[in-house]
């Protein structure tokens, strides 16, 4: 992103960059940046907080006006609030996991967490939930054919490793939605800890990967080990 | 978490030794007062609209997005799984702060905002993308944009 501001401003428009890893911008040293403590995924600092958001964007906005550059890189001064935890945040209430196998205390637990998934739809407007094309209600069965070897390829995508991708991708939205459908807004170490070591769903993506990289398919393999999982969650 | 303490391993050993292309020159655009700037957005978050194709791996292509493209037929489709969608999932701005730009134009803090926005794969080599740029370059020309936020994930 820092090298495309520079790209930019050869071509002749002022550019300003929000960072999230102040040492990237320092390396790369983009005409103008604005580092904030933010966690990456979040440039503008803090969701639902449109006066926090406003404050980070006028004070990078503001760096177009100074004329001591080249290379500008200032430090935004608040901490997002959403950096912290929220003691008051309660993890959603779903089934624990019974007495049947990983794919059918999954079905379980996302029947369980469809009202809450509306509730979140109505709550924020929208749906992150999409990239795979797919409804919530096949999720289950795609992932049982791919934990039985096959390789299925759904429609509008290329192949099995990006179906699968795209598919695990709209498990994690769905999750963070649910996670966020009613009470206090949750830090985003909250939602992937709760996610990650609490639900059935966290597991079966744990299985998807595991059966991924085991696969014979190379490409499925390739992205199963680098994408289904973040690094620190996959054991 | 942006505090590279924060970060969990191994991931923050990726993002600290993530490559960083250097240049031989600095360019540095001098310009209008803020208050009659036009912004556009440039995201690495290679948001696509629902429905259509997500970003191929290692893709050097810019998409554009309408400023009025409705929050709900946005989705990030970056391979990444090392940055934090919660925020995203909760509020776009996070990444795309399309409407707080329509309130500092509406407050004449900047002069306007544009009609076209840009995005892009982050995680895509800088050198694969040449075209993108004189494409994003030839489009801001035509709406009179001569400010560029740019939004990482």
């Amino acid at each position: 992103m820092c090298a495309l501001a520079h790209k930019l401003e050869e071509q002749g428009f002022a550019t300003v960059a929000l960072a999230s890893i102040r040492v990237q911008a320092e390396r790369t040293r983009p005409p103008r940046a604005l580092w904030t403590a933010a966690p990456m995924g979040r440039p503008v600092g803090e969701p639902s907080d449109a006066a926090f958001q406003t404050r980070v964007l006028t004070a990078a906005l503001r760096l177009l006006e100074r004329t001591d550059g080249p290379v500008i890189l200032e430090d935004f001064p608040e901490i997002p609030p959403g950096l912290t935890d929220t003691p008051d945040w309660v993890a959603p209430a779903l089934p624990l996991p019974g007495r049947y196998g990983l794919m059918e205390n999954w079905r379980t637990e996302l029947q369980a967490a469809m009202p809450l998934w509306h509730t979140a739809q109505a709550r924020f407007g929208r749906t992150s939930v999409g990239l795979s094309g797919t409804e919530p209600s096949s999720w289950a069965d795609f992932f049982v054919s791919i934990l039985a070897g096959e390789l299925p390829v759904l429609a509008n995508l290329d192949t099995t490793a990006l179906s699968v991708r795209f598919v695990c991708d709209d498990v994690k939205a769905f999750y963070g939605e649910v996670a966020q459908a009613v009470g206090p807004k949750p830090s985003a170490m909250q939602v992937d800890t709760w996610f990650w070591r609490q639900t059935v769903a966290g597991d079966v993506l744990r299985a998807i990967r595991a059966a991924a990289m085991a696969s014979e398919n190379n490409a499925l393999k390739t992205v199963g080990g680098r994408f289904f999982v973040p690094a620190p969650w996959v054991a | 978490m942006a505090y590279t303490q924060d970060i969990p391993q191994p991931t923050r050993d990726v993002v600290l030794n993530l490559p960083c292309p250097s240049f031989e020159t600095a360019p540095f655009v001098a310009g209008l007062p803020l208050a009659q700037r036009r912004v556009a957005i440039v995201s690495s978050a290679a948001l696509i609209r629902r429905g259509d194709k997500p970003f191929p791996f290692g893709s050097g292509e810019c998409r554009q997005i309408a400023a009025d493209t409705p929050p709900n037929d946005l989705l990030i489709s970056h391979v990444s799984t090392n940055f934090d969608r919660s925020g995203w999932q909760r509020d776009i701005n996070v990444v795309f702060p399309i409407e707080r730009l329509r309130e500092l134009a509406a407050a004449g803090v900047i002069g306007g905002v544009a009609d076209t926005h840009y995005t892009v794969m982050g995680s895509t080599d800088p050198a694969e993308m040449e075209e993108a740029v004189a494409q994003i370059a030839g489009q801001l020309r035509q709406e009179r944009i001569d400010s560029v936020l740019l939004s990482p994930v």
